[in-house]
């Protein structure tokens, strides 16, 4: 797949899904309403964390989105291996997140979005973490 | 009445127009003779049943497992042991639905994830211990299979059990699911055959329930998986009734079983639930009289024992809330209400934990007891089709059969339910819906009670959720060896190799499914078998 040459108004956001399971409209919705908000914005799937290193890189991501539908375990060593490879890139979460598990990802420095997060909130996230502000 | 009150437009949630009120001039003239009909015949508008609740309440039916075989079995038995009146298998979806064994690659590097949305269930012995000492003969049973390729694996297993233990398969009652809204719409796996030979394997278990399992539903169409993706009401019973003519059409193509006794088979489905109260409900009795209107149409079907469309509902898991989750008791209820006007057969009410993980056990029982208060409490079971010769009822289930049918047109205009699966059309059709409901929402246009209003909580009532158990991957790594060490190799090589055989000629796949599970052959070297033969789906979406 051809690298989209590199815009300089935006930034851009590779969104994945951390756990085998096929669960869409989430990070579907996410990824919309971020792209209409003047975001690139890539959906890559289900993946694991060295592919999800790998595109991120190549596509010089702003912010990593990690769909974990309720699969703490193993978003917490993705977060872990992003964090080791990619340091400067920042990583925000959502999905069927439980309070408890919340919280211990909140602990690694991640934004944690769970179900009925508010969208402007999530692009107002998105903002903050990239630094880059389409809306202004 | 204000001006911003006159100025507003009332909808029901699918977008169809509402009036402030309803006269008898608004029934369309041909609906009328079914809605003044009985239950039980004609139309089948008004229940499936003459006597609707009176013989028999709706079952109670409600998916659940996690974890090891053993955990499963433990929650079913707690559930039945609660008044559940039939089960449902959940199967680990890291596994099953992609057909991996624990340690395919892609399990491996999230082995923590596994168990945690269903048992871990490999081969044959996994679901003897899932079902052990729950009375097969006696109780409704779903084996679980909702994903499509998976379908044949989860059943002829849970058939191979029941074999095993003497039972006659011919008096088996149950369900399996090979559901394509789950499959390539809701919920596509990271592999997953394409709808070709998915269509083929239902086909397939089709003809061989008819043959070995009469009282069994071969598959069922679950119209819930494509609802909660976004698809609305109409949409829903168009796309429904848009599968199932595909799944008639090639019953017919291969000649080998009457529609009419596939129709039978075919004819129990489901739908979501969702909040819209009214038109949830007369989305159930627009269904079964587009069903038995579509076997007489299109198929010159006119038994009455083929044309009463049976019902099983889940309540919308999408509308449980994580915020103030204690509030989604109160949606469970309603959401259930709706089925139950609408004369549904069966019912499963979502945890109210559902947007925080899978149910826990608190939270089953609760499925369980609203279910009973219902049944039991609220006299709903004297009266069948209370909402019949309701003005707005009947007005709404006309609009509903209207619209379902142009949906239905609209999807036979384009080639067809599977066509429109691989195009990606009804995938776009369930993404724009979604937006536009969460953009309805972020303007507060649609008021989510705790979400995006009310959101004061005086009394903040934190749940956990349901925390599983940690070693459902450590046992699923040493039981899938141990059966690979401990069966007999040339017996398992020899099932393979006859179901590789079989997958890439015409013949019924089945009878080679049931000696796979019998020679204890693998969920993994299973799918590795389907994928080698029919290759991998490619999904018009980015998941």
């Amino acid at each position: 797949m051809p690298v989209p040459s590199r815009q300089s108004n935006t930034a851009r956001i590779v969104i994945a899904k951390t756990a085998l399971d096929g669960h869409w409209r989430g990070p579907q919705l996410v990824a919309h309403a971020l792209g209409e908000a003047g975001y690139e914005v890539e959906l890559i799937g289900m993946r694991q964390a060295d592919e999800i290193i790998a595109t991120a890189s190549e596509r010089q991501a702003d912010l990593i989105g990690l769909h974990i539908g309720g699969h703490v375990a193993v978003a917490e060593q993705v977060i872990e291996a992003i964090r080791a490879a990619l340091p400067e890139v920042p990583i925000f979460v959502g999905g069927v997140v439980p309070p408890w598990a919340k919280k211990r990802l909140e602990a690694m420095g991640v934004e944690v979005y769970p179900p009925g997060s508010q969208m402007r909130d999530i692009i107002n996230a998105a903002a903050r973490l990239t630094g880059f502000d389409p809306v202004g | 009445m204000t001006a911003d009150e006159r100025e507003k437009t009332w909808t029901s949630a699918s977008g169809i127009p509402l009036q402030p009120f309803y006269r008898a001039a608004d029934v369309p003239a041909e609906h009328r003779a079914d809605a003044d009909g009985a239950p039980g015949e004609g139309a089948f508008l008004r229940g499936a049943y003459p006597t609707g609740y009176r013989t028999k309440p709706w079952r109670i039916f409600q998916l659940s497992g996690f974890g090891k075989p053993e955990d499963e079995n433990e929650r079913i038995k707690m559930l039945l042991a609660h008044g559940e009146t039939g089960f449902i298998m959940e199967h680990d979806r890291n596994t099953a639905d992609h057909m991996y064994d624990a340690d395919h690659p892609e399990v491996v590097a999230r082995a923590r994830d596994v168990g945690l949305t269903g048992a871990v269930m490999q081969s044959v012995n996994d679901i003897a211990i899932c079902l052990d000492g729950i009375p097969l003969e006696a109780t409704y049973g779903h084996a679980g299979g909702g994903v499509v390729q998976h379908a044949p694996f989860a059943l002829a297993g849970y058939w191979t059990v029941a074999r095993r233990r003497g039972l006659d398969l011919s008096r088996l009652p149950g369900t399996g699911q090979s559901d394509f809204n789950l499959t390539y719409l809701g919920c596509p796996p990271k592999q997953q055959i394409p709808t070709g030979p998915g269509l083929r394997f239902n086909i397939d278990i089709v003809e061989f329930c008819a043959e070995h399992l009469p009282r069994w539903v071969p598959v069922s169409i679950a119209a819930y998986n494509a609802a909660d993706s976004g698809i609305n009401a109409y949409q829903e019973l168009g796309a429904l009734f848009a599968n199932a003519i595909e799944y008639l059409d090639e019953v017919q193509r291969r000649g080998k079983m009457e529609v009419a006794q596939a129709a039978r088979g075919v004819g129990g489905v489901s739908f979501r639930l969702s909040m819209d109260l009214f038109e949830e409900a007369c989305k159930m009795r627009a269904a079964r009289k587009m069903w038995s209107t579509l076997l007489r149409e299109r198929y010159g079907i006119n038994d009455p024992k083929v044309a009463n469309l049976r019902i099983h509902c889940v309540t919308a898991g999408s509308r449980m809330t994580y915020q103030q989750p204690l509030n989604n008791i109160v949606r469970g209820t309603l959401m259930g209400l709706a089925g139950i006007l609408g004369g549904i057969q069966s019912l499963g009410v979502s945890g109210y934990d559902e947007a925080l993980s899978i149910p826990s056990e608190h939270a089953h029982q609760m499925s369980v007891r609203i279910q009973q208060i219902l049944q039991n409490e609220t006299n709903l079971t004297a009266v069948a089709d209370p909402l019949g010769g309701s003005h707005y009822a009947e007005s709404l289930t006309a609009e509903l059969i209207e619209r379902g049918r142009a949906f239905q047109e609209q999807i036979l205009e384009q080639g067809g339910y599977l066509a429109c699966l691989d195009s990606g059309w009804l995938q776009a059709r369930a993404a724009e819906n979604q937006v536009a409901e969460f953009e309805a929402q972020d303007k507060g246009e649609q008021i989510v009670v705790g979400v995006n209003a009310f959101a004061e909580d005086i009394s903040p009532h934190e749940i956990d959720g349901f925390m599983g158990v940690d070693d459902a991957y450590d046992i699923a790594i040493e039981r899938v060896k141990g059966v690979r060490a401990n069966r007999d190799g040339a017996r398992a090589s020899a099932a393979m190799q006859a179901l590789a055989a079989g997958c890439r000629g015409d013949d019924n796949v089945m009878p080679l499914m049931m000696e796979a599970m019998d020679a204890e052959v693998t969920l993994g070297e299973v799918g590795d078998v389907f994928r080698d033969a029919f290759g991998d789906w490619q999904s018009p979406i980015a998941m």
